[in-house]
């Protein structure tokens, strides 16, 4: 492409233009995603990941799911590797239908100090629909 | 029948390899009879895949849970519908089914061309027989193989995911299939292009109607998707910006920006290159969508590593054939020589570039958003992901310039627009934006993306209805008709450049509608039956809605357990009725599933979710029992328009793609060359 000189002058001012909001776009967004191995570490290393956000995924523990009187989900999510780290959670809006005892969860929130996850939100991972344990689940 | 199926499944690889050499080999050597015999082995292959496809459907249609696949995505007491449908419901199936429409799109295109483009066409088939070749051998040997045994019969299926038991899922999967493997003849015409050196724009030609059948069915698809999302997954929003769903908007974006740039190339023999470039991407891309839509890749890689087989083929085949791309392309560059330049920022030309750019950059942005996770894992060992922010802040700007452009770009004089042009076609339209701007501000309006959204929106119509309002009026002048009479013969006259202008309006009403998430309202509350929720929309009334009570039933016949709980609903006075909200427990899966309850109206839906009630089994047991429950009430402005927006782009692209048949042709015919058979393959 000879002499298109207005062209390349263009595509690289596009090309400025989208890496700016890329790369604003992910310093101001971007967030930590997390096993609860990994997020335990953190926070014992650094209190501070107790103030922001972060997105940790693992397993809801089977029979942990309780409803409160005012409608709150609390539960509890254990690692997918090892059982025996395990946080509970707050939840308080709409849980997805996929939700169910040992269904693999995508939590979005703060792990407050107090050892509880605040979740902003909850996302399941397709794939466990089959072992749901309903009586517990329901209502 | 699912033993034949199988059997045709296994034939069709030794012949769509037979017909692939065959007609690579009848190309390069001229010879007519190894491209014939190529060219009914594509109706063969297509022939085996139906017979295939159909032993899918009988296995799900005859309960036969030996079947690994039957097994996981059906059972007994589901309707016939989605067993029939259950071809396309899993990984598997839906590669056959891929295959199949692939097969079926080269059949057409073969056929079509059986008696004419014969330069083309030995490269053609042998392109689309690779292509076929490429998913018999994964559906054979990448453990995805539909009509894999189980080794032991269950007394019955696993059943299909409630979520998935919808009218729009169920013909969602197949419509982005069709544009995804429409868009494989365009590909293979541009491959063929390059490969016999006929390197002038005759294969856009030949394949714009390819092209546009294929962008409709990916619009229409991502579409269906999108109310899928509203209807059933119960979080009031029809875009998540979910892997999945990226990874259908990839595709679409590059198709969008080929469709424009290869009018750059008809017009003023520019931009070769990029327009091979964006085939091929475009086609790896559909392919790339195919394997991820139900692979774990995204998700992490370690849980990639679960199926390595099928994901190191697909990425082989991606890598590879883009390489060959690359490599055909960086062949044929002296004769892939621009014929032309941009003279101006300010021409129609730089306008349609600019679009391509903004339209790959937003794919850009997309992909790296998308990949993020998976990169910063892969470099640093820290997994750090970027959500829904991140693509709104990046893609809203992205589709500002976009829609601004979609007013510029039709009316821009070619070469360079001089100032008069710019001023008789840019000041009303400017104007009309400006009012509309100033217009909402006051009427109570402070969002600002909304306000730029809502402002350029208004003046890309200006610019469209002015164009439609001139060429009929011109018409009606000179033809002396009527007014309704000049302006469908006006659209029907030059369907491709008016039914574009239809999908332009289309698209801002689409936007329009984008922009009217910003004032989403929504109220979380728990109640007791006979209490009221309010409810405040963006427009200033309010709603009112009183619980009356939750009834439970059983239905033996679908399976399920229901509770539905009644709204009532009042708006300022004036009482709209009763509406519902379900949740549904489906024994046989396990599952819990919430259906929504949705009010539509012109300018808004009112939208109802049951959260959680305090005790579902006590109604279930018929007790007497709390039906305190908690709600979740939404007011979603301007949503229906997406649905409206879509149903005007597809009469857009249907009035672009109908055969003009007995017209005077606009492109007058350099087929005469063409029409022969033994014209020398390269030039």
């Amino acid at each position: 492409m000879p002499n298109n000189g207005r062209f390349f002058v263009g595509l690289i001012g596009v090309g400025l233009v989208v890496s700016y909001l890329v790369w604003t776009g992910v310093s101001d967004t971007m967030i930590y995603y997390l096993t609860p191995t990994e997020m335990m570490a953190k926070v014992s290393e650094d209190p501070s990941f107790h103030q922001i956000g972060l997105k940790v995924s693992g397993r809801v523990v089977k029979g942990s799911y309780t409803q409160s009187e005012d409608f709150e989900h609390h539960f509890e999510v254990m690692d997918l590797d090892d059982e025996a780290v395990r946080f509970p959670v707050v939840f308080r809006d709409v849980l997805p239908d996929t939700f169910t005892d040992e269904v693999e969860v995508v939590l979005e929130g703060r792990y407050r100090d107090d050892g509880v996850f605040e979740a902003a939100t909850v996302l399941t991972k397709c794939g466990s629909r089959y072992e749901a344990a309903p009586e517990e689940m329901v209502g | 029948m699912i033993t034949l199926g199988e059997i045709a499944l296994w034939l069709a690889l030794p012949i769509s390899a037979w017909g692939m050499v065959l007609a690579f080999a009848g190309g390069r050597t001229q010879r007519g009879d190894l491209v014939l015999s190529a060219e009914r082995s594509v109706y063969a292959s297509f022939g085996l895949l139906v017979v295939a496809s159909l032993g899918v459907v009988a296995a799900f249609v005859q309960d036969r849970f030996d079947y690994w696949y039957v097994a996981s995505y059906s059972n007994r007491e589901l309707e016939l519908f989605f067993k029939i449908s259950g071809l396309w419901a899993g990984q598997r199936g839906s590669l056959l089914f891929w295959a199949l429409l692939l097969a079926f799109f080269s059949a057409l295109a073969v056929f079509q061309n059986r008696n004419k483009n014969r330069e083309f066409m030995p490269y053609v088939t042998g392109t689309l027989q690779g292509i076929i070749l490429f998913f018999v051998v994964v559906l054979l040997f990448a453990e995805v193989n539909p009509f894999e045994k189980l080794g032991f019969t269950p007394a019955n299926g696993q059943g299909l995911n409630p979520q998935l038991q919808n009218y729009w899922m169920t013909i969602h999967p197949p419509t982005l299939y069709l544009g995804f493997t429409a868009f494989s003849i365009p590909f293979a015409f541009g491959i063929a292009a390059l490969m016999s050196g006929r390197l002038d724009s005759r294969w856009i030609q030949l394949t714009r109607k390819w092209i546009l059948v294929s962008w409709f069915f990916l619009t229409n698809g991502i579409i269906f998707g999108m109310r899928w999302a509203y209807e059933e997954l119960g979080w009031g929003g029809y875009w998540f910006w979910d892997p999945v769903e990226n990874a259908s908007l990839l595709p679409w974006l590059t198709a969008t920006a080929f469709l424009h740039s290869i009018m750059i190339q008809e017009n003023r023999g520019m931009l070769k290159v990029w327009n091979m470039a964006l085939l091929i991407l475009t086609f790896l891309l559909t392919v790339f969508a195919t394997f991820l839509t139900r692979s774990g890749l995204i998700e992490s890689v370690h849980s990639f590593a679960e199926n390595t087989t099928i994901a190191f083929i697909f990425l082989m085949c991606i890598v590879s054939t883009g390489l060959l791309g690359a490599v055909l392309i960086v062949w044929r560059l002296p004769e892939l020589r621009s014929e032309n330049k941009i003279h101006s920022f300010l021409s129609r030309e730089a306008a349609f570039l600019f679009n391509n750019l903004i339209l790959l950059a937003a794919a850009f942005a997309v992909t790296w958003g998308t990949l993020f996770p998976l990169l910063t894992e892969g470099l640093m060992g820290e997994k750090i992901a970027v959500g829904p922010p991140f693509f709104n802040r990046v893609n809203i700007p992205i589709g500002l310039i976009l829609l601004a452009l979609m007013g510029i770009g039709p009316v821009i004089a070619w070469r360079k627009a001089s100032r008069k042009n710019l001023v008789k076609n840019f000041a009303m339209p400017t104007a009309v934006g400006l009012g509309t701007l100033v217009g909402l501000y006051l009427a109570g309006i402070h969002h600002r993306l909304a306000l730029i959204t809502f402002a350029t929106s208004a003046f890309v119509m200006a610019i469209i209805v002015t164009e439609f309002w001139k060429g009929t009026k011109a018409r009606a002048r000179i033809e002396g008709e009527g007014f309704m009479k000049a302006f469908v013969h006006l659209v029907a006259r030059n369907r491709r450049r008016w039914g574009g202008y239809i999908v332009h309006v289309g698209t801002v009403v689409v936007f329009t509608a984008f922009a009217g998430s910003a004032f989403n309202r929504e109220v979380r509350q728990i109640m007791e039956p006979g209490e009221t929720v309010e409810i405040q929309s963006a427009l200033g009334h309010t709603y009112t809605l009183r619980y009356v009570g939750i009834s439970s039933s059983t239905s033996p016949t679908r399976n399920m357990s229901q509770w539905t709980a009644l709204m009532m609903v009042d708006k300022e006075g004036e009482d709209l009725g009763g509406f519902t909200t379900e949740k549904r427990w489906y024994p046989v899966v396990e599952m819990l599933v919430t259906e929504v309850g949705i009010r539509s109206f012109f300018l808004e839906d009112l939208y109802i979710i049951l959260d959680s009630v305090e005790d579902l089994q006590g109604m279930a047991a018929n007790e007497a029992s709390s039906q305190r429950a908690t709600f979740k009430v939404k007011v979603n402005p301007l949503v229906g328009w997406i649905w409206y927006g879509g149903l005007i782009i597809t009469l857009g692209a249907l009035i672009s793609m109908w055969p003009s048949r007995g017209r005077m042709p606009r492109v007058p015919k350099a087929a005469a060359v063409s029409e022969g058979t033994a014209e020398p393959a390269t030039a």
